[in-house]
């Protein structure tokens, strides 16, 4: 049986699909069978940033709907061993996500990988309902900022409510948060929370701190994942948090300004 | 003459908040009705007498509008202070023949899973809060339940301890909602909105280890954050009520 991850966090474009191409990659890299599921019917991104885009010929909905199976949906990765992707339907709406249709194909999923992970659309809607209500656990990615909190916030409260386990009365989803976008430049002048205020605010387990980085944008771009560039903070950072996922236990790093020597000025600007 | 207006104003129009109970309806005979009613009322005869409800229609869809008016003559039989009706195809029209108001209230109010409790209970409403679980209900004793809450309270849950006080031991975060009939404790921070005392127990108050509300009421006077000064909001707070004043101090 495999176990159901989901990325989400209310607000858009705090970085859901970017740390779902990372974790799946980092999962993968490290051994395990992984599927990456693309929830966000209608947008389509993740085969974008995962450099898939011009394998796709069936997606998600097309599975639901019985049009094609599964194995001709999966696409595999070029760069990594063990990694698929289930892309998104770009032509049709959230409504074509039944929750028979995802349960049906989350089972079947189940039998063969050791990770499902499920890329949530932004919002509280249904696309984002269905990507969390048959997890197991979830990473709530929120960035350092007052109102992507106060959005990751709800999230975890519908995460402890209205998911299948919650429902069954298993408790709470467990749920650990990835803070992305952190740069303690920012911090340290006033201009953006710090980990401490926001572990505050949510009183949740901090997963790992993604630094602000042009390597994401850079590797987004360039359709991969960052993950999978090592010389990128960025990368490290996910690395770090891919670990600690799978129960390491790794100290945080890239929390505090880099004090530039004077070489570093000269050489790094 | 009276040239100059009178500097006292002969009505004053105040907005307060009040809550209301919904009593929905899955039955229309009037028997097995009436049997229900009187297993509740036995079961908290203090706090059903006089409750002020609002009768809800919407599972009678397809009851005739003449049965309808002998159901609600038959709750208001009971001793419930009726003050409305709410949906219901019929509604309107049995509204208009048993002299009610026809109330539409905003939002999924279908879908609030309000009960009209059978002991001093907790109702979360809309999310349910997250595993609040009762202390203790010795129905026998005339002490009334507290509502512990063991999680923390996030945005978009409300946690309502009807009959009691609630009790949040963990943070309660901007935009989440605490209720109570008594007081209530906050033993994390308090950023959502607090209040105590929602039918009208004056003498009830709001306890908190930090206090930085977006809202403090007590039996429907209340603050929103913009009345509350910097040098209230802090550690260790009581809120309380003194006349119509709400007050903040520090404990």
């Amino acid at each position: 049986m495999a176990r159901i991850v989901v990325i989400t966090s209310g607000k858009g474009g705090v970085g859901k699909t970017t740390t779902s191409a990372a974790v799946a990659t980092g999962l993968a890299l490290e051994g395990h069978k992984t599927a990456v599921i693309d929830f966000d019917v209608g947008l389509r991104n993740l085969d974008l940033i995962m450099g898939c885009e011009r394998r796709v010929v069936y997606d998600f909905v097309n599975v639901i709907n019985g049009d094609a199976n599964l194995r001709q949906a999966l696409i595999k990765d070029k760069r990594t061993d063990n990694l698929f992707i289930l892309p998104a339907s770009q032509t049709r709406d959230k409504d074509a996500l039944t929750e028979e249709g995802v349960e049906k194909v989350l089972d079947e999923l189940s039998q063969e990988f050791d990770y499902i992970v499920c890329d949530s659309p932004a919002g509280i809607e249904r696309g984002a309902m269905m990507a969390a209500y048959f997890a197991d656990e979830a990473i709530v990615v929120t960035n350092p900022e007052v109102s992507s909190v106060r959005d990751s916030d709800r999230m975890l409260g519908i995460l402890s409510s209205k998911t299948r386990k919650a429902e069954r009365g298993e408790g709470p989803l467990p749920a650990k948060l990835l803070l992305t976008r952190y740069s303690p430049e920012r911090v340290e002048r006033g201009e953006m929370l710090s980990v401490d205020d926001v572990t505050e605010i949510l009183s949740i387990d901090m997963l790992g701190v993604i630094p602000e980085s042009q390597s994401v944008l850079n590797a987004s771009n360039a359709g991969m994942p960052v993950i999978l560039d090592e010389e990128s903070d960025a990368g490290q950072a996910y690395r770090d948090a891919v670990a600690r996922f799978l129960g390491e236990d790794r100290p945080h790093r890239f929390l505090t300004t880099q004090k530039k020597g004077l070489f570093g000025r000269l050489f790094r600007g | 003459m009276n040239a100059h207006p009178s500097p006292i104003q002969p009505i004053e129009l105040k907005g307060r908040m009040i809550l209301v109970s919904i009593l929905r309806l899955h039955d229309a005979d009037t028997h097995r009705l009436n049997e229900a009613l009187n297993a509740r009322m036995r079961e908290a005869p203090e706090l059903m007498r006089d409750m002020p409800l609002l009768v809800d229609l919407e599972h009678l869809a397809d009851t005739s509008v003449e049965t309808l008016t002998q159901v609600i003559e038959t709750v208001r039989g009971r001793g419930f202070k009726l003050i409305g009706l709410q949906q219901g195809t019929a509604a309107q029209s049995v509204a208009s023949r048993v002299g009610l108001p026809l109330i539409v209230l905003g939002g999924k109010g279908g879908e609030i899973p309000l009960r009209v409790a059978p002991s001093p209970q907790a109702e979360p409403a809309n999310e349910p809060a997250p595993a609040a679980h009762q202390e203790s209900t010795p129905v026998q004793a005339l002490h009334t339940a507290s509502l512990v809450v063991n999680q923390p309270v996030r945005s978009g849950q409300q946690v309502y301890a009807r009959g009691g006080d609630l009790i949040v031991l963990g943070t309660v975060s901007a935009g989440a909602e605490l209720l109570a009939d008594g007081h209530i404790h906050v033993y994390g921070t308090l950023r959502g909105k607090a209040l105590a005392g929602v039918r009208g127990m004056t003498g009830a108050r709001i306890f908190c280890r930090r206090l930085d509300a977006e809202l403090v009421s007590i039996a429907g006077h209340y603050r929103i954050a913009e009345d509350i000064l910097d040098a209230e909001r802090g550690d260790h707070r009581l809120v309380t009520l003194a006349g119509e004043t709400i007050n903040i101090s520090e404990i």
